[in-house]
């Protein structure tokens, strides 16, 4: 209230009246202000004798509404959905940003995040819980907290992954570049966890130091930070000589022991690893470093290599040792007495049984090949050995016949070395049937592949089916003969037996009710089909709209058709159970209009009546129907 | 192919996913009884006929459409397919081949230097985004080519695409943009 000199007379000596809230000049009565906006507070006594201040509590944000009959701001008084579902994640923000211990400016741009989110339209179909936690997060990462989204899913109980994805989607929506999760940030905060004590600082700066290195080694990309962390914080106190296990370390890191042994072994790959701890504290190494994971598929690489190379290597030992072994062969077939007896039998036998059994088995499991392989491995084997007896033998016994070099040094040799190539002889001419039965198989599978690899492409879209290169026989094994139906019906009723009885439950439940005459079909729900709205002007048609389809069963309709017909009023937000006087029409359709800009962003599925200027005439009206009011 | 020209990519198709309609309503449960190879799992209301000879897996629903996954090329699909409408013909029902579509091609790749995630992101950044605290790749999405790729810090690429085609589009339009952030290699 300051004093001032009157205008008219000059005088100073000015009279205020806080009741009227004017000025007037003492000296020549000129009115100087009417109306002075003062900041007091007024009280005023209420029934019982109880002082009451005067005045209302309007929030911050939203809509400044009319003064509120009644005490409190209980939100169930007339404010709008998109209101009230800002004041609940305001509040919602304000409990989980508290948890965290945000500050109130953090809290702020969470809050300003989400109401980002809401006009936008995101919140749709995904949970407030899940919203809120990613606009926390959002604002974790732009200001660089050190919070994890596993502490955000620890409060919430709610799965990583699940917000990760929320957080990832508004982040987008809404182009907000979060900055990338630098490892350093975490530092500061789990080393108070685990409790230094003075030395809280120093260990922090040495597993800084560690964690630069790392970096620069390479480990870093694509790890949770987390656990880079916590291998960084355990060699650090190791370091300053404080005993913390690697379950002290893992319980306030969140990572599990599998994942801060492996990175421990990674660290002591590199180079730095060697170094002493003065020299580490001194010295920065100037090599780099290639990521583990490269390294380790190079490694694999360079494995298979060798092994490829080994292989090789092998290749040509057997391709000599095949020399060789033809070379015996033919000096075995030279020296070898014709076959005679059952041994013969035996032998031709063996090989046919080996050719026909390929032939029926083509396409039977390698399995039973394999068994039926070994098998016959261990018959030639057996029938080899009788018959290299029975040829040593036989040669010995032609010792003194033969005069020729080569069959004594074939005989010779045959003795000298009978064990020694008995068994490889063996080997190799007991896998003789094995191996050339598994050659015939494979030209078999390769046969029936080129088969059925010729195929054109037939007309597409005809909707028949184009049989080209589809081997019918080979379908017809997908489906089983009868007394395998049987079978397989037998076993699986066995094994569904709770579910068919489930089924014919139902069914026996559903025919009683349709005895009864209850039924109710449960299955789809039938979208109401509506008849097409005749109309012939926008406002009739909505009208009708709104006829059939009743918004709110707190507005007395019957009310509101009688107020139209006396020249249009207010079809009020519909909590409003009491129409207004058309006389105070001005007032409300100003205040509509605020109420519906607010409305604007909602698609609301709640039709509200829809505007009308102020002008139109009212003989709009007559077919009975809810009244329109102004946008 | 490569804006580098001294090697080539190879990129390997892993998985090809198509759909397709038969036109008529199927009894899954005879399709449960009387094939081999068959899951049925009544709870969702489905059968998974597996195939041998393209390895292939089939959910089949009694609506008559079927989902085929585990192709290796989009030729074998849609072998797969049309063998697995023949055995469901000799089954009885009246099978029609219609509406045959290849929905989603998966395919690997390996670029020979190892990428830097972080810069790689930094430089595409709305189109890339990484977060190693969810999944250790860096993810590409490219609208046009309605293609994602993922990139590994060792340089192997995962890319899906709604065809061949498209998904050897992006190899070579992510390739310039990781070879900016490759990092050089030491040993």
């Amino acid at each position: 209230m300051t004093s001032r000199l009157c205008r008219t007379c000059g005088g100073s000596d000015i009279d205020l009246d806080p009741a009227r809230g004017s000025a007037v000049c003492t000296g020549c009565g000129a009115v100087l202000e009417d109306n002075i906006i003062v900041s007091e507070v007024q009280f005023v006594e209420g029934s019982g004798g109880v002082s009451a201040a005067v005045g209302q509590f309007v929030s911050s944000d939203g809509p400044v509404k009319a003064p509120l009959l009644g005490s409190g701001f209980h939100t169930s008084t007339g404010k709008e959905s998109r209101a009230l579902t800002l004041q609940n994640g305001k509040r919602q923000i304000h409990h989980l940003g508290s948890q965290l211990q945000l500050n109130q400016h953090c809290l702020d741009t969470a809050f300003n995040f989400f109401k980002m989110v809401v006009s936008k339209h995101l919140t749709r179909g995904r949970k407030m819980a899940h919203i809120i936690a990613a606009c926390l997060y959002l604002v974790c990462r732009t200001e660089g907290t050190p919070h994890m989204l596993l502490d955000l899913s620890d409060l919430l109980q709610v799965n990583v992954y699940i917000l990760g994805k929320t957080f990832l989607l508004l982040a987008r929506e809404l182009c907000i570049n979060a900055p990338a999760i630098d490892p350093c940030l975490y530092i500061p905060r789990f080393a108070h966890m685990l409790e230094f004590g003075e030395k809280t600082h120093e260990v922090s700066m040495t597993a800084l130091r560690l964690l630069q290195r790392m970096k620069r080694d390479w480990m870093h990309t694509g790890r949770r930070p987390s656990g880079l962390c916590g291998a960084a914080l355990l060699v650090a106190a190791r370091m300053h000589e404080f005993r913390r296990t690697v379950k002290d370390v893992i319980g306030v890191v969140k990572v599990c022991q599998a994942t801060l042994r492996k990175r421990l072994t990674e660290f002591e790959d590199t180079p730095t690893s060697q170094l002493t701890i003065d020299e580490f504290m001194r010295v920065d190494l100037e090599q780099e470093c290639d990521p583990p994971s490269f390294t380790a598929g190079q490694h694999k690489a360079k494995m298979q290599q060798l092994e490829q190379e080994l292989a090789r290597k092998l290749d040509d030992v057997e391709g000599e040792i095949s020399c060789y072994r033809d070379e015996i062969e033919t000096e075995l077939e030279n020296s070898r007495p014709k076959l005679r007896g059952i041994y013969a039998a035996y032998a031709k036998i063996g090989l046919s049984v080996c050719l026909s059994d390929e032939a029926l088995s083509s396409t039977s499991d390698p399995a039973e090949l394999e068994a039926e392989d070994a098998e016959l491995q261990a018959a030639a084997q057996h029938l080899t050995q009788d018959f290299l007896c029975q040829v040593i033998q036989e040669e010995e016994g032609k010792k003194p016949e033969g005069t020729s070099e080569q069959q004594e040094e074939a005989g010779q040799a045959e003795e000298a070395e009978p064990q020694q190539q008995a068994a490889p002889l063996t080997f190799i001419l007991g896998k003789l049937p094995s191996a050339a039965s598994l050659g015939l198989q494979q030209t078999f599978h390769a046969f029936q592949e080129a088969a059925a690899e010729q195929e054109a492409d037939g007309p597409a879209d005809s909707g028949e089916l184009d049989l080209d290169g589809i081997d019918d026989q080979e379908i017809d094994k997908y489906i089983l003969s009868e007394r395998e139906v049987q079978s397989k019906t037998v076993l699986w009723t066995k094994q569904n037996q709770e579910y068919l009885r489930e089924q014919k439950e139902k069914e026996e439940r559903i025919t009683k009710e349709k005895e009864q005459g209850t039924y109710k079909e449960k299955t789809k729900k039938s979208s109401k089909k509506r008849e097409p709205i005749q109309a012939s002007t926008a406002g009739e048609a909505i009208e009708k709209m709104l006829e059939q389809k009743r918004i709110s069963s707190k507005i007395n309709y019957d009310v509101l058709r009688d107020l139209n017909s006396r020249g249009g009023s207010a079809g009020n937000s519909p909590t409003r159970s009491t129409p207004d006087p058309p006389a105070g029409r001005k007032r409300l359709t100003r205040r509509k209009k605020t109420s519906n800009k607010t409305n604007q962003g909602l698609a609301g599925h709640r039709a509200r009546p829809p505007a009308q200027t102020q002008g139109e005439k009212p003989h709009h009206y007559e077919t009975t129907s809810l009244p329109t009011t102004s946008l | 192919m490569d804006s580098s020209n001294d090697e080539a990519l190879d990129i390997i198709v892993t998985n090809v996913v198509a759909t397709f309609r038969t036109r008529c309503h199927l009894n899954l449960r005879t399709i449960a009884l009387e094939g081999t190879n068959v899951i049925y799992k009544p709870e969702v209301g489905k059968v998974l006929m597996k195939l041998r000879k393209p390895m292939i897996t089939a959910s089949i629903w009694s609506s008559g459409k079927i989902i085929c996954t585990g192709a290796t090329s989009e030729d074998e699909s849609k072998l797969g397919a049309r063998r697995l409408a023949r055995s469901l013909q000799k089954l009885g029902f009246k099978v029609r081949f219609s509406d045959y579509k290849v929905v989603n091609v998966l395919a690997v790749c390996s670029m020979p230097f190892a990428v830097h995630l972080i810069d790689f992101t930094k430089n595409n950044r709305p189109i890339a985004s990484y977060e190693p605290e969810l999944h250790p790749a860096a993810t590409y999405r490219i609208k046009n080519l309605k293609a994602t790729v993922q990139v590994f810090s060792t340089g192997s690429l995962t890319v899906t695409g709604p065809n061949v085609q498209n998904v050897a589009t992006a190899v070579e339009q992510v390739y310039p943009l990781l070879f900016e952030c490759q990092k050089p290699l030491c040993n």
